[in-house]
């Protein structure tokens, strides 16, 4: 039960991966749960009829969303990986050792995953389509 | 070589706020960090205050913040750490002056998961005997010399007021997984309550502080596994 | 002799929030990333509209996935954000209040969705 540290004096403390992946971890978590909000009130407009809805859906098509997409793409992704990594490390006590290169192992995996699909993704605004 | 120590300082009662002083020190690649510190206050400046007593690591009163790190300055070299250095009071503690901190709280949670052996069944003549496997067990967590390293550096512990934090688990695994002991049951029910090791995000922030190197992040996991299944 | 403080709290809510975090976080990690990707990459965003949710809430199971995608994935956040609440916020009057707020907001989220799912 220590004293409450601040933010600053947390940030500048040297940690090592992992406490970088945590932090990560949770802003990522707080960024999709916003999301999952926004999404839940506006699919919650399909019941205000079709044109109601067909209009709110209409703001995702800007190039604003787009990109925010691929934000929403990026945290999910990323809570995942990460959460299955610290999962497994849970569960797994002996696996301290890998600490370091399980933390970048599921970068990579997310790099892979996420770059193609954040290309795909953005194509229409690369087609200047929005 | 010359190496510059930025040291943060303050007294409660005279200061308004922290502030860095600096000092230079003549010091070779092999001494340590606490060395330094001796020298400023021997030499320079008899007012800088910090704890050391066996300078050899085993009594854990020097654990500190070196180049944002924390560590004990009587076990860090100076070729580990360069030609400056930054020291600063452990996280999480209210300063009593310079780098020693008031402690009682770490102290606190240390005792409130028993760390000591129950066993109440009458003393067999010579010793309780446990075989080398048994006694291998829990080895790793005896090494620990409570020096607070691991529970100032744990990022829920600066935010999560009322997580008894690594160290407390670390002295907890120590007798939950010794088969001498009878008090698991009521250890147990103490960590997998709200103050014990579900706070812990397995940051990895202990184990790297942790200047015995215990695996600190590990004993928390084996102490989780026994509050989910019930039992070592 | 050293005084020995009060045991801390028992009581194992915690633990099982835990355990909740790490198992509906396995079911998110198929439920959720396989319902974004067909949104935004097999159906597209710029085609979704009232008539393509119709057509997909014809079947009762999409509606099934949909509620416990929502339900999972509502509680999972929520519990997040409360343990956000519990680390960096103080114990004390204000904490409870936001927490009672977040707990509305959860109920009423998770029923907003519930009767669309299920009204539709
Ligand atoms: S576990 Fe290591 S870092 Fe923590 S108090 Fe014990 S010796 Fe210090
Ligand atoms: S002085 Fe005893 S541990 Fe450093």
């Amino acid at each position: 039960m220590l004293e409450r540290t601040s933010f600053r004096e947390g940030l500048r403390y040297r940690g090592g991966s992992s406490m970088w992946a945590w932090m990560l971890h949770r802003i990522t978590g707080l960024g999709v749960l916003l999301f999952l909000s926004i999404h839940i009130l506006e699919t919650f407009t399909l019941s205000f009829g079709p044109d109601f809805y067909n209009n709110t859906m209409e703001l995702y098509n800007t190039i604003f969303f787009r990109v925010a997409e691929i934000g929403l793409l990026f945290a999910v992704l990323y809570h995942a990986i990460n959460g299955i990594r610290i999962t497994i490390q849970d569960f797994w006590p002996a696996l301290w050792r890998y600490e370091r290169a399980l933390v970048w192992a599921g970068f990579v995996i997310l790099i892979f995953v996420f770059i193609p699909l954040a290309v795909w993704g953005l194509l229409p605004v690369f087609r200047g389509e929005l | 070589m010359r190496v510059r120590f930025d040291i943060k300082r303050y007294d409660p009662e005279k200061d308004e706020a922290p502030y860095f002083q600096n000092y230079e020190v003549e010091l070779g690649e092999t001494d340590r960090v606490l060395d330094g510190l001796n020298e400023i206050r021997w030499r320079q400046d008899g007012t800088l205050t910090f704890r050391r007593s066996c300078e050899h690591g085993i009594c854990g009163s020097d654990a500190m913040r070196i180049n944002g790190r924390n560590r004990l300055a009587c076990k860090t070299l100076i070729r580990e750490v360069g030609r400056r250095v930054r020291i600063e009071p452990l996280l999480g503690f209210p300063v009593v002056r310079d780098l020693v901190v008031d402690q009682q709280r770490f102290f606190q949670d240390y005792r409130s998961v028993l760390p000591f052996l129950v066993n109440d069944d009458p003393p067999p003549p010579r010793e309780r005997l446990q075989s080398p496997e048994a006694r291998r067990r829990f080895d790793d967590t005896t090494k620990c010399i409570l020096c607070a390293a691991c529970t100032t550096a744990c990022p829920s512990a600066w935010g999560n007021d009322s997580f008894l934090g690594p160290a407390a688990i670390v002295q907890a695994h120590r007798f939950i997984f010794d088969t001498r002991d009878h008090a698991t049951v009521e250890r147990l029910a103490r960590l997998a309550g709200r103050c014990g090791v579900w706070a812990c995000r397995t940051a990895y922030n202990c184990t790297m502080a942790c200047p015995r190197e215990i695996q600190v992040t590990r004993a928390i996991a084996e102490v989780k596994r026994a509050a989910l299944l019930g039992g070592p | 002799m050293a005084s020995y403080p009060p045991a801390p709290p028992t009581g194992r809510f915690e633990m099982y929030s835990w355990l909740f975090m790490r198992v509906s976080g396995i079911v998110l990690l198929v439920m959720a990333v396989f319902h974004l990707l067909l949104m935004h990459y097999g159906i597209g965003v710029e085609q979704l509209n009232y008539q393509v949710v119709a057509t997909r809430w014809g079947s009762p199971w999409w509606r099934l996935y949909d509620f416990f995608l929502l339900l999972l994935a509502l509680t999972h956040g929520m519990n997040g954000a409360r343990i956000l609440m519990d680390e960096y916020l103080r114990a004390g009057g204000w904490r409870l209040v936001l927490k009672i707020v977040l707990s509305l907001l959860y109920l009423l989220l998770l029923v907003m969705g519930a009767w669309v799912i299920v009204t539709f």
